[in-house]
């Protein structure tokens, strides 16, 4: 059942796209862990603003362990990236903005989780504020303007 | 053809991801220190710089190699020799009113995990030898002809809770547990307790407890009992309310086991002595980190009763610290500057102050302070044990150099020194909680005329 399935999605695929004939096979792992490390780090974010509003470490805390989440998550969106490229599994298109800007965006959190592992209230106000929200503003720039691209382009629909 | 292409162009990207990843790391690990001489914040006035805040703050444990057939370097006058060796992590040494001398052998409660900064920090700091095999128990050393060399090794008390300060008053032994003063009957000459302790108070525990030992001082009327009971933090990134009656020096009543708080805002109070000139009582402190190589400096001080001095909201008087909100620039305005400063980060853990004949002179009536050493500093500071001056019941000078050694020609550490004691003879004794060591510093017998 599930074999005939996929028959006529492929061959449907095959008629209306006439691109190469070699074609990605399957699901890319990496997309699902970029998105859960946007969400960790977007989580963060909020953790912050209410730290700042009201400095409770037990804030502080969920920032740093999120922000580290986010990053692991990231190392291993980077990982599998790498085996979906082998694996040719469906890539987005274009890639080179959104590699750049999530590689930005990462690095940023990378410096944050530094921030955050500071003592007390300056591990989050000004500097570990600003860049979680620098943070998130990059990762939704770059969702944005990939988005904006791909319909343009009608890359990788 | 045109699809492999593309693909092998963004493989490119995450692998340059990693780079620039790696790159930031090592810059953020290669920051330059720009750390100061530490003799220029000696004494009553040290230089405070300005303070920094880092990205990675600097740590650097000294690699553990052992004495092997090494010993401390002493002065001229002074000979050094290893009292008794062996033991696991002691930290504290007690002299009773028979000359025997009581080791206490300990080690700190395990520390939660609150933070990912937590994990990496207990990694780097089992490199320093905080991690040994703790005994939490009380050693007996007796050398009955003051030889320097004990007849008997027995073990006094046992399965204690990482104990650190210890008292006797009477026939009464006072145990500082790390979460309450126990007090066990002792007799003169007696060498092993068997009976159950009394608990006399809780004191702050766990279940963080980052200053963990509590130091202890009877009161010459043996009415009170002095307890240092450190912070729960570096400054108070806990939360306040883990801080409640910590950074603190109690005074306990022993007859009722109540207490008030004698002295707040000292980080982590140890080294609880009477100056023997004016009787007041003083304490060594080790101060913050994390905010510079040079701040902030740890000190010798009186104690005042009633007295605040700053932790966490502000060091040497009124300097600020902005890591500690809300801030209360009440008690700021009321906090007070040590006496004396030891310098940054060398971590005071034991003092004595002498009033004993068997050294030269010169080291009567002044302190010696052992120096555990840094872990968050370059160069290194402390690993030494320094004696200061005192004159009219204040330091009166510079600090020297004692008993030094304790690192090797490559920075590597034979031993650390922690607590020190004065034995019968009125020699100079300090333990090694690396070296595993009790070290005996005594006069050096007159030299035959040359």
């Amino acid at each position: 059942m599930q074999q005939h399935a996929t028959i006529v999605e492929t061959s449907f695929t095959r008629d209306a796209d006439l691109r190469p004939v070699r074609r990605p096979r399957g699901r890319p792992i990496h997309r699902m862990l970029v998105s859960f490390s946007a969400a960790y780090f977007a989580g963060a974010l909020v953790t912050d603003l209410v730290y700042w509003r009201m400095p409770d470490v037990m804030w502080e805390r969920f920032s740093i362990w999120l922000i580290t989440a986010g990053l692991i998550m990231a190392g291993l969106a980077t990982v599998a990236y790498v085996i979906d490229l082998a694996a040719r599994r469906r890539i987005d298109r274009p890639a080179w903005p959104r590699a750049i800007g999530y590689a930005i965006a990462v690095l940023l959190a990378l410096t944050n989780a530094f921030v955050h592992s500071r003592d007390g209230y300056t591990a989050v106000v000004p500097t570990g504020l600003t860049l979680s929200t620098l943070v998130v503003i990059v990762l939704v720039l770059t969702a944005l303007v990939a988005r904006a691209l791909t319909n343009r382009h009608r890359f990788g629909v | 053809m045109m699809y492999s292409l593309k693909n092998a162009r963004s493989a490119k990207l995450p692998r340059l991801a990693a780079l620039l990843v790696a790159v930031a790391g090592l810059g953020l690990a290669g920051c330059d220190d720009h750390a100061g001489d530490p003799k220029m914040q000696i004494g009553a006035n040290p230089e405070l710089p300005a303070l920094q805040q880092y990205l990675m703050p600097p740590m650097r444990v000294a690699k553990v190699v052992g004495w092997g057939k090494e010993t401390p370097t002493v002065p001229e006058g002074l000979q050094v020799h290893a009292l008794a060796t062996g033991f696991q992590h002691p930290r504290s040494l007690y002299i009773l009113p028979n000359g025997d001398v009581l080791v206490v052998e300990s080690n700190g409660p395990k520390a939660p995990i609150y933070r990912p900064k937590d994990i990496i920090t207990g990694w780097v700091q089992s490199f320093a030898g905080a991690k040994a095999k703790d005994a939490n128990r009380i050693t007996l050393l007796r050398d009955t002809n003051g030889d320097g060399i004990p007849e008997m090794r027995t073990v006094l008390l046992d399965h204690l809770n990482s104990p650190f300060g210890v008292a006797l008053i009477g026939h009464n032994l006072y145990v500082a547990n790390t979460d309450a003063i126990v007090r066990y009957p002792y007799q003169d000459g007696q060498t092993s307790i068997d009976a159950a302790g009394t608990k006399l108070t809780d004191l702050p525990g766990g279940p963080i407890d980052h200053h963990w030992t509590k130091s202890l001082l009877a009161s010459p009327d043996g009415s009170k009992l002095y307890v240092g009971v450190g912070s729960n933090s570096n400054v108070g990134e806990n939360g306040i309310g883990a801080e409640y009656e910590r950074a603190a020096i109690w005074e306990v009543d022993v007859a009722s086991g109540a207490h008030r708080i004698f002295a707040s805002g000292v980080r982590n109070p140890t080294g609880l002595q009477w100056e023997p000139e004016t009787g007041k009582l003083w304490a060594i402190a080790n101060e913050r980190d994390e905010i510079g190589p040079d701040l902030v400096p740890d000190y010798l001080t009186s104690v005042k009763d009633g007295g605040f001095y700053g932790w966490p909201y502000s060091y040497y008087g009124q300097h600020l610290d902005p890591r500690i909100m809300p801030q209360r620039p009440d008690l700021v305005a009321t906090a007070i500057a040590p006496d004396y400063s030891l310098s940054s980060h060398v971590a005071p853990l034991g003092l004595a102050m002498y009033t004993g004949t068997g050294l030269p002179a010169n080291y009567r009536g002044g302190a010696f302070v052992g120096e555990h050493g840094s872990w968050n500093r370059t160069p290194l500071n402390g690993y030494k044990v320094v004696f200061v001056p005192f004159s009219g019941g204040k330091p009166s000078g510079p600090a020297q150099d004692v008993v030094t050694g304790f690192l090797d020609a490559n920075n590597h550490a034979r031993g650390r020194p922690v607590g020190l004691a004065v034995d019968k003879n009125g020699a100079l004794l300090i333990a090694d909680d690396v070296g595993n060591t009790v070290w005996r510093v005594s006069g050096s017998a007159p030299k035959p005329a040359s």
